[in-house]
């Protein structure tokens, strides 16, 4: 007997969503280039948004969106290895890729903030380092996206594995939010755990957080505090971003 | 005959060093070269993506005629052998593979020489959509180069 209960709420399944379109999108946007490495640095900062959300989001989320219910904890790892382990969120394993995958963005999100492209594209923060180490930020951000195309394979083998082999289908809960599990284990389960409480007002609070880190990191501080190294920022950049107005003969 | 060999890749060499200089005066040249054409790309974008409102005709054409001018210059004297090593500004990032994939570059080279003559046209019309489009091209063929035969750090 299987009942259905509430499981991932709408801001979670949102996250989700805009998350993996959104970084199917910078990798096509970097690979092309062109005009299109400015949408490719939109779309990373719009990546940095669903991270910082992700982030306030497991702790004032509902139940199963908090870090607090799936951290794999050493008593959770060795429940689960004995196959004792028992509830309905992300098991164990499920929050490691969890946590690696939100890593490995984070990584590529970080690296790009200060890359460069030695074309005509700079991440927001570029003016406050050398152009050295934007360069070796770059190599970075480049290599290491190899890492986060790794995890997400490890995620969507997992997901096949468990649809065939464990006959779990994993998909439809992200779309839906909705789980079936055994009355039984239900039963046992605290009312927070099987319905969700949306919450407006944590979600209002966590967007105006997510708002105000976003238009600080991409471009707000500097304009409130401009680059100390005034001559060495008009060198970098500004210079190019207010080009001359007509050529003279010098 | 086999005595000519030697000498004609002898020539060949002086030749082409007489062109370009010895290894290290090549890789500064062409680090120079791409820096600069940078820099004239940069004045393209802020004028005609980033900040339309300072769109100037003359400035653009210039930058954009400068880029040409380096295209047109004849770079490829700047990848003589053994230059996949060594310091100009900096430690040159030339993949040693250059010299096997030298037909795919020049294929590249010529499409970045095409994309900015066409980008010098476009912008003596003074029509700013266009002059974003082929800007666009132009950056692509920059980014196919760098993928294709440059170091990534
Ligand atoms: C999760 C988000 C991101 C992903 C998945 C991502 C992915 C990538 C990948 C795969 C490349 C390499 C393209 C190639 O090797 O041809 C790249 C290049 C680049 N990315 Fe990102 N990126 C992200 C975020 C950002 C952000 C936030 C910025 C800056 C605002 C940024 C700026 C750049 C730049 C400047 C390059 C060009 C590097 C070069 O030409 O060598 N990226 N990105
Ligand atoms: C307008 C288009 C281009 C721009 C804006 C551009 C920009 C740059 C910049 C800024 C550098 C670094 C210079 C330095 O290290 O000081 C560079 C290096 C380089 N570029 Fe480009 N580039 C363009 C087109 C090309 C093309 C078409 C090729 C291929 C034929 C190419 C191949 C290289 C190579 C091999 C290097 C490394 C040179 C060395 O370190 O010895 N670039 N480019």
């Amino acid at each position: 007997m299987k009942v259905t209960i509430h499981i991932w709420d709408l801001p979670h399944r949102l996250f989700h969503w805009l998350l993996a379109v959104s970084v199917v999108a910078a990798y096509i946007t970097a690979k092309i280039g062109g005009e299109l490495i400015d949408w490719h640095g939109r779309l990373g900062i719009f990546i940095l948004g669903l991270l910082v959300f992700r982030l306030i989001w497991g702790f004032i989320g509902s139940t199963h969106s908090r870090f607090s219910t799936f951290f794999p904890t050493f008593s959770r790892i060795t429940a689960y290895l004995k196959g004792q382990w028992q509830g309905i969120g992300h098991n164990p394993l499920g929050a490691i890729s969890v946590i690696a995958l939100l890593t490995a963005v984070a990584v590529q999100v970080g690296t790009g903030l200060f890359a460069n492209d030695d074309i005509a594209f700079e991440g927001p923060l570029f003016d406050y380092i050398d152009k050295d180490f934007s360069d070796k930020l770059t190599g970075l951000h480049s290599t290491t996206f190899y890492i986060l195309l790794g995890f997400v394979v490890l995620h969507l083998i997992a997901i096949v594995f468990y649809r065939f082999v464990k006959k779990t289908n994993l998909v439809k809960p992200m779309l839906t939010g909705k789980k079936e599990v055994p009355r039984a284990l239900a039963e046992t389960l605290a009312p927070e755990h099987t319905t969700i409480a949306f919450g407006a007002v944590r979600f209002i609070l966590s967007l105006i957080i997510t708002s105000t880190v976003v238009w600080g990191v991409s471009g707000g501080v500097t304009q409130l505090y401009p680059i100390q190294n005034q001559q060495q920022a008009a060198n970098e950049s500004t210079t190019t971003t207010v080009a001359p107005p007509a050529p003279s003969s010098f | 005959m086999n005595k000519k060999i030697p000498l004609a890749i002898l020539l060949t060499a002086t030749a082409t060093a007489a062109l370009a200089g010895p290894i290290e005066e090549q890789i500064r040249f062409r680090q120079s070269a791409y820096s600069f054409a940078a820099w004239n790309i940069q004045k393209i974008k802020a004028q005609v993506v980033d900040h339309p409102e300072t769109y100037n005709k003359d400035t653009v054409a210039a930058a954009a005629n400068a880029i040409a001018a380096v295209a047109n210059s004849g770079l490829g004297a700047l990848y003589g052998e053994g230059t996949d090593q060594g310091i100009g500004w900096k430690q040159t990032r030339l993949k040693p593979e250059f010299f096997q994939k030298k037909d795919e570059a020049i294929k590249i080279a010529n499409t970045f020489n095409e994309a900015a003559n066409e980008l010098a046209k476009v912008a003596a019309t003074g029509d700013v959509n266009l002059i974003k489009t082929q800007f666009g091209k132009v950056g692509e063929s920059c980014k196919s180069c760098h993928d294709l035969i440059r170091i990534k750090e």
